[in-house]
Parts: C-alpha cells; structure tokens; sequence
C-alpha cells in the first residue's frame, strides 16, 4: 500500500490533539460526564461546570471575560451570528457595513444576503501584499456605519492585519463595531479582545488542534455591543443562541485554545524554520512567486503560485505525494481561481496555480523535504508536457 | 476532483508528450495558455507508398489532467491510421471515454482543432 500523502492542510483543519480527544471523551459516556449543562440535578451540574471551565480557557486565551463568549457549532455560524445579528439590532441606525473582498465566504456569503435584504456594504481591496491599510478602513465609514468586518489571518494567504489599528479608527468613528474573524490565528499570532478593544471575534476549536462542530462568538460586554439572536429555543448563551450545548466539543475547544495559546511562541518559531526550508526549496524552481507580504503573514501558512502550469494539472500530480490546497475553488468540475488572490491582483492563471501549504504541530523537516521533492517533480514534468524553455523533456 | 483510471493513468505517463523533427514532420496547435489550454501536435507521416499513414505522434500540452490524457491518448491511437484531419474518435466519444465534463467540453475541441492544424499544415521539414 502506497504510504499516505504528507499533510499540509492545517489550515482546513487540524487532528484533535490526543490530550484534547480525552478529555472529550470523558464527556460522552454513562461513566462520564454526560449530562445536560442545563439540567437542574448533579449531573447537569456537573456537566456545567466542565462548559463554564472550558469557557475561561477559551477566554483567556483571547484576553476575553468569560461571560462575553458565546460558544457556536463554530466559526461560520458565529460570522453569521455578528453579521445578522448586529445589523438587524442596530437597523435604525444604519445599514451600511463595512468589509473585504479577500474575508471567508461565512463573511462575505452573508454581506450579500444583506445587500438584497436592503444594507448597503463597502468591500475593501487590499494593498497588493494583501494587507488593509487602517485609512482605507477610515475612509469607508459612513455616518450610517454600524459594522466593520475585517479578518485578523487570512485563510489563504496568510496575511495579518493590523486589528489593533483597525479598532482604533473604528473606535474614532463611534458607531462602527468592528467583528474580527479569528478562525485562524488561536495558537498562531498574539489576540488580545480587550486590550485591542475589539466588539466581536469569531473563533473555530478545529484550526487549532480542537474538535469539528465547535467554535465561539465573543461580544464585547465593556463596549455594550448588543445582537439579534438568529435562533430561539431554549435561551442558552444569555439568549443569543439557543440550543442545547455540545459538552464535549466545548471541552474539546477549551482544552485545545489552552495547549495552543501555551505552545504559541515555541510552535510558531518552530514552524517558521520549516516554513522558509519549505519557500527555500519551491523557490530554487525559478518562476514560483510568493503571494502575501511575507514579512506579514502567519509562521504556518505559505502559498505559492507556479508560472507556466496549469493548476488542476499540478494539484493532480502532487496529490499522491502531498495534500495541499489549491488557490483555485473546485465549485464545479470546472475550477475557479481564488477570489482573495484575484483581489491581490495575481492574473487568473498564477491565481489558478498556487498552492497553499499549511504546517503545523506534527509537520517535520522531512515532511517539508518530500514536499519539495514532490512539487519539484511535477512542476518539471508539467513545464516539459507543456513545452516550456528551459524544463525538463517529458 | 476525481479521474478515471484512463485518464490518471495517461496524465501520469503521457509517454507520447514531445517533438518530432523532419522532413515529413507536419505541426499544428490551437488555444492558448493564457486562455488556459494549448496544444500541440507533431506528427510524422508516412512517405513514398506509406505517404498517407501516421507513423508517429509527439503532443505538447498546457492544461488540466484531461487535455493531457486526451492528447496523449490521441497521439498514441493515431499511429498506423490514414493521416487526415480527424481525430481517432469524435470528441464525443473521447468525453465518454474518459469521463471529462461537460464543462471542460471547449478544451477537447481545442485537442481537435490542434490536429486539423497539423495535418492542414505544410511539412515541417
């Protein structure tokens, strides 16, 4: 049997951490702690009591309060919960919003639900490096203004923005909340809510080594940011967000915020090693461009487009060797290059033809070394198929 | 995206891709790179009582797995067939015999326009 290909794609998602898969499991069984959180008897007690302490591990890791997390299925349905539930709160103070082209789907998505339910939105193009300059945010904002959405690590390429600048103008403008989607920066980059003065953060547990199905909204209390709640039932998380909670995934997250944000600094040194032995290796190719400003971007995530090949065809030909992502969205059976680099102003082809390689805490020197073997290979053979000067004759 | 085994197993080898040269060599691409598909056909033809046989076949490709194990099965198949600006198969029945899309339908007529150019075309040589 063929060994399995190395992974690269810790950006989609991580393995559970084996501490974290335990302490889950200890949630699930007669033996365990298996009750309603809502429960008024022991047992319901006792599962309370494990979700109220995975709640302090999710806020501190963020530099939260507790009682300003509102624990989600994850990081899309928080994205949802902010965007809806802070226009439709705030709809007779305004309806214009505020975001990105190069934002998730779960941002973008439901800005244009809201454009057709009648909000107006402004979608900032950022710089060529893929960074929004806090003026451009600025110069947005209108007097009617009620959200800005910006994300603090994109999920393809990487780049950090400076959220701390961004809520200082929001800040300034007085009506403007500023949601940040944090899917991707637990365990990766510093993210402190209070202290940047932030008014919601999206956060998902399985970027960092957490469960599926699990994530957080945190709402700012000190800012007095309020929210229509999307779903009504049974009025847990202070009536935000009904539904009976998943014990287990909350622990799962709780635990695994709290290894990632110890581990953060070592973790993040370690993988930016392997990440340059990684750019080092795709760069001695020759026509392999780096997409973000590197000196921005997250210790994890690279991603590379390839001149003078066509990307389904090199994504084919390393998919046995490694699993990466592509800069393209296979919607269809026909590829689509990726918006966010398209809004970095990469053409369709060099959009079509990156490659994002996520590392993380398993990853190893040798994984990097096959990578770029791999993709060394391809990228050879598909320039000679492709009679390209200078590469190798199939 | 998934593949066939026909179509993986000549994405992977494609031993027909390369370039003939020669006197009874003829030439012919279509599409464009930029566009995201191109190709090219070499293909060697038959003199003296062989003069309408295709002896040899070479492609170049740019594109996605299916241009390219399209082309390379068409290179190999041609071999020992009259050399006239017709694919070995319609491009209807390469879509099914390879399982391509019917989004990427453009791309295979690109593979035939490719080998009427070539064998429109005056010898290399």
């Amino acid at each position: 049997m063929p060994a399995a290909p190395v992974y690269f794609d810790y950006a989609a998602t991580t393995p559970v951490d084996s501490r974290v898969a335990a302490r889950m499991a200890a949630c699930l069984t007669r033996e365990g702690t298996f009750g309603n959180p809502g429960s008024s008897h022991d047992y319901g007690d006792a599962a309370n009591a494990m979700v109220e302490a995975a709640r302090a591990q999710v806020a501190a890791a963020v530099g939260a309060d507790p009682t300003e997390i509102i624990l989600t299925s994850g990081a899309t349905e928080a994205n949802n919960l902010a965007l809806f539930g802070v226009a439709s709160y705030y709809r007779e103070a305004g309806r214009h919003v505020v975001t990105v082209r190069t934002e998730h789907k779960s941002v973008l998505d439901p800005c244009r639900e809201l454009e057709r339910r009648g909000w107006r939105v402004t979608y900032l193009r950022p710089e060529s490096g893929g960074i929004v300059d806090p003026d451009q945010v600025a110069a947005a904002l209108q007097p009617d203004t009620v959200l800005v959405s910006v994300m603090h690590v994109n999920n393809e390429t990487g780049i950090i923005q400076d959220i701390a600048a961004i809520a200082g103008v929001c800040a300034k403008h007085g009506t403007a909340r500023l949601h940040v989607d944090a899917a991707q920066s637990v365990g990766k980059c510093a993210l402190d809510f209070s202290r940047w003065g932030l008014d919601l953060l999206s956060l998902s547990a399985h970027k960092a080594y957490g469960p599926k199905g699990a994530g957080a909204l945190v709402v700012s209390r000190k800012r007095g940011v309020h929210l229509q709640p999307l779903q009504f039932g049974g009025g847990q998380e202070r009536n935000l967000r009904s539904g009976t909670l998943a014990t287990h995934q909350v622990v799962g997250m709780g635990a695994a915020f709290e290894f990632a944000a110890a581990a953060r600094e070592s973790e993040a040194l370690r993988i930016a090693l392997l990440r340059d032995r990684l750019w080092g290796g795709l760069e001695a190719l020759g026509g392999v461009l780096r997409n973000g400003a590197a000196a921005r971007t997250v210790a994890h995530l690279l991603n590379v487009s390839f001149e003078d090949v066509d990307g389904e065809s090199l994504l084919a030909a390393v998919r046995p060797s490694i699993a990466v992502s592509t800069g393209s969205a296979c919607t269809s059976a026909a590829q689509e290059p990726s918006y966010v680099l398209r809004a970095l102003g990469r053409d369709e082809r060099l959009a079509e033809s990156s490659l994002r390689f996520s590392l993380g805490r398993f990853t190893t020197g040798a994984d990097v070394d096959a990578a770029v073997a791999a993709v060394t290979r391809a990228v050879m053979r598909l320039r000679g198929i492709a009679g390209h000067r200078g590469a190798r004759r199939p | 995206m998934n593949y066939s085994d026909l179509t993986w197993r000549h994405f992977q080898s494609a031993a027909a891709a390369g370039v003939l040269a020669g006197p009874t060599v003829r030439r012919g691409a279509a599409g464009s790179r930029a566009q995201g598909t191109w190709v090219q056909f070499d293909i060697q033809v038959g003199s003296g009582d062989q003069d309408s046989t295709v002896e040899a076949v070479r492609f170049l490709a740019f594109g996605c797995p299916h241009v390219i194990a399209v082309s390379d099965w068409v290179s190999q198949a041609a071999v020992g067939r009259d050399a006239k600006p017709v694919l070995p198969e319609t491009v209807q029945a390469l879509c099914e015999r390879f399982d391509v899309p019917i989004e990427k339908l453009g791309r295979l007529l690109i593979i035939e326009d490719a080998w009427i150019a070539a064998l429109s075309s005056p010898y290399e040589g």
